[in-house]
């Protein structure tokens, strides 16, 4: 086995593994709190990424204030939409609420075409070029970096957040009981909306340092891919736990990077191996390498 | 209060019958005149947009309503929302298109193994769905339906698929000396007033191939709906649904619960084969992108559109994910919508808006508003207990009020000896 190619697989595996972990994390945001899918997770990210894009490249802002304005704008029409969307219905009936998403998914991909075409635009940089660390012939890029950086800071800002303010302390009353933290008098729909908003602003940070990566490029089907393996990290890590979708992310992009071209799986069906993974954890584990198991009271 | 309808007919009634078996037959012929009107002159203008309904449009449209009637049995009847039908839509295809296209199979013989295939692969993934439950159920689908294009342009199987550039079929449907196609045309052409619709003179061979190609794919999915319909009436229906109902409460009431949603599963990924038969039969060709998880979420589209848990709303949501794009995307200039909003996918955009909007109108789909407005016109009343003599001959028009049902006893009573009998045996059990 040739170890530099294992290394720069590793790192491939490492800044892969970090968008889908933060994509899983916006997932995990939703699911802690009402048990939901948003299948229009992806979708969210992508337009989210698309503002970024308008704002930095198109109205000339630094590029991470950029972000910044586009986690902002994406958390307010997130916010919105639950207000508007989720709300209405019974949390604890999920099919209306997946249809909802599903039409969420339709429509916000339809329109990003819509609007912006199917034409690919490169992004901006968000981290230095250039590499961080060679070691013998294996690379480490300022990309890689910056995005297993920024993974790590989101995870532990969100932590912060849920364990150290009031309203993270209300989000976590709601999602480990509902009705019991309702009646207490904790909000229980502006604490979701809360949750949207966050889930929809760490989405449109992890779509924009997907696309920052040099290979890759801004188009509105960019996500949908993405959204599947971030779905396997998720279950893997556990729905509803925080750095479980960290681990999940990263074991998701090692087993692309590494296990794939190792167990001479053609390349193409990375997307295979996340499914597998995701098919196998439903199966064995469902509650995930960090979740809360789920009991059924009858 | 509701009004109350124009029309009460009892079950088994000969104005039900009528009503019935008159339904069925005008069914028929809107779809003889669909076929021949829509065969090479369907134009319908819209502030200047020309858009084409072609009869291959209608069929294609077939083949997404025999997919939803699949999706109707797992996620209407038996509650797991599957994203994955397009998997099996895919599959049937390439089945088909392999069979008829390399080993010169025709077109209904690949049945026999199409729907076999993916039955077993449906119930192979209808055993996870056993541990896995509501939303699970739909990652692990969605992500199958995902990978559908991926599978078959792999180049070990490229040698079967043809990889990206997809498998075409060239043969065809001739349709048979013995059916006077041309004389129907004839005919219809020789209505007064809309004899214009039908074209002129005899059918060209493709056109006589088309409308033969729809009349044994209409029937197909008439077969299909017999079976579903059977199916969900029966004791495995009424299972399902107490699944759907509540899973707990019917694994205690007795059902096997694994059985019976592994045979969902495996009926539903069946369908989804038959319509991908129908889908390749009509447009020749089994390509990657063609399958792909938006087509899956189209499908659930079309099952929300029609209603969830209808067999009818199955035809309403083939045609509706159909024609809705297909229309979007021949309309280029509406008067007051600035054009950069019709080019492009506008056709998903108004199915994602539809889909969202119906979810808060009409939960029940366009199926449950039909059935509302119909309501107020015909009302359909099971027989009354324990007349055994409201046979056909007799139409009962009264509700089955308490009132109504014992003056429907006393007149019962006065009526021939046999039916005195009856009611006599009726009152000493």
């Amino acid at each position: 086995m040739d170890f530099n190619l294992l290394l720069d697989r590793l790192f491939l595996g490492l800044s892969n593994g970090s968008t889908y972990a933060l994509i899983a994390l916006a997932l995990v945001m939703i699911f802690k709190a009402t048990t939901l899918i948003n299948f229009a997770q992806g979708e969210f990210a992508m337009i989210g990424a698309f503002f970024v894009f308008v704002l930095s490249v198109e109205q000339g802002l630094p590029v991470w204030i950029a972000v910044f304005l586009g986690m902002v704008i994406s958390a307010l029409a997130a916010a919105g939409i639950e207000r508007t969307l989720i709300r209405p219905f019974d949390p604890s009936d999920h099919l209306p609420l997946v249809i909802i998403t599903l039409g969420l998914f339709l429509a916000i991909n339809a329109l990003a075409a819509m609007i912006w075409g199917f034409n690919t635009r490169a992004f901006p940089a968000l981290f230095p070029s250039g590499n961080a660390l060679t070691i013998g012939t294996a690379t480490l890029s300022w990309y890689t970096v910056g995005v297993v950086f920024v993974t790590f800071a989101t995870a532990g800002a969100l932590t912060l957040l849920l364990n150290r303010t009031k309203i993270g302390l209300a989000f976590r009353a709601v999602s480990s009981n509902l009705e019991s933290s309702e009646l207490v008098g904790v909000r229980v729909g502006p604490t979701l909306q809360f949750g949207w908003a966050i889930a929809a602003a760490v989405g449109t940070l992890g779509a924009s340092v997907y696309v920052a990566n040099p290979i890759l490029s801004l188009e509105p089907s960019v996500m949908i891919r993405v959204l599947i393996f971030a779905v396997s990290a998720a279950a893997l890590g556990g729905l509803d736990s925080v750095w479980g979708a960290i681990a999940g992310g990263i074991a998701i992009g090692m087993v692309q990077s590494i296990v794939v071209p190792y167990a001479k799986i053609p390349n193409e069906l990375a997307l295979g191996a996340a499914v597998v993974v995701l098919m196998l954890v439903l199966l064995f584990k469902p509650s995930g390498l960090f979740g809360t198991p789920q009991v059924e009271r009858v | 209060m509701a009004s109350s309808p124009t029309f009460k007919l009892q079950r088994g009634s000969t104005g039900y019958l009528v009503y019935k078996w008159g339904g069925i037959a005008l069914g028929a012929v809107a779809l003889a005149l669909v076929a021949f009107a829509f065969n090479d002159t369907g134009r319908i203008e819209v502030f200047d947009n020309d858009y084409t309904i072609s009869l291959g449009r209608i069929t294609k449209a077939v083949s997404f309503v025999v997919a939803i009637l699949g999706l109707q049995v797992v996620a209407g009847f038996t509650g797991q929302l599957s994203l994955g039908q397009g998997f099996f839509f895919g599959l049937g295809a390439y089945v088909s298109a392999i069979l008829v296209a390399d080993y010169n199979w025709s077109y209904f013989s690949t049945l026999i193994v199409v729907v076999p295939v993916c039955f077993l692969v449906g119930m192979a993934f209808g055993i996870p769905a056993l541990r896995i439950k509501g939303l699970y159920l739909a990652l692990v689908t969605l992500g199958l339906a995902a990978l559908f294009p991926t599978l078959v342009s792999l180049s070990l199987v490229a040698d079967y698929t043809n990889a990206a550039s997809g498998k075409s079929v060239t043969s065809k449907f001739v349709a048979p000396d013995w059916l006077p196609l041309d004389g129907i045309a004839a005919v219809l052409q020789g209505i007064p007033l809309i004899g214009d619709w039908f074209g002129d003179g005899d059918l060209s061979t493709s056109e006589a191939s088309k409308i033969w190609l729809f009349i044994l794919m209409v029937i197909l999915t008439s077969i299909c709906f017999k079976v579903v319909s059977n199916m969900v009436t029966s004791r495995p229906g009424r299972a399902l649904r107490a699944i759907r109902d509540n899973e707990t409460s019917a694994a205690v009431s007795g059902m096997n619960l694994a059985l019976y949603k592994t045979l969902s599963f495996g009926v539903a990924s069946a369908l989804g084969g038959v319509g991908g038969m129908i889908y390749v039969a009509e447009t020749g060709i089994a390509s990657p992108n063609d399958f792909t998880q938006l087509l899956s979420i189209l499908f659930i589209v079309g099952l929300v559109v029609g209603g969830v848990g209808t067999l009818s709303g199955a035809v309403i949501g083939g045609l509706v994910i159909v024609f809705v794009p297909d229309w979007a995307s021949s309309t280029q200039s509406l008067p007051g919508i600035p054009e950069r909003w019709l080019q492009g996918p506008t056709g998903n955009l108004i199915l994602g808006v539809l889909l969202i909007v119906l979810t808060f109108v009409l939960p029940g789909g366009i199926v449950s508003g039909i059935r509302k407005l119909r309501a107020k016109i015909v009302v359909v009343m099971p027989r009354p207990p324990g007349r055994f003599d409201a046979g056909p001959g007799k139409d009962v028009s009264a509700p089955i009020t308490a009132d109504a049902e014992s003056e429907a006893l006393a007149a019962a009573e006065t009526a021939s000896a046999g039916s005195a009998e009856m009611s006599k045996t009726r009152t000493t059990e």
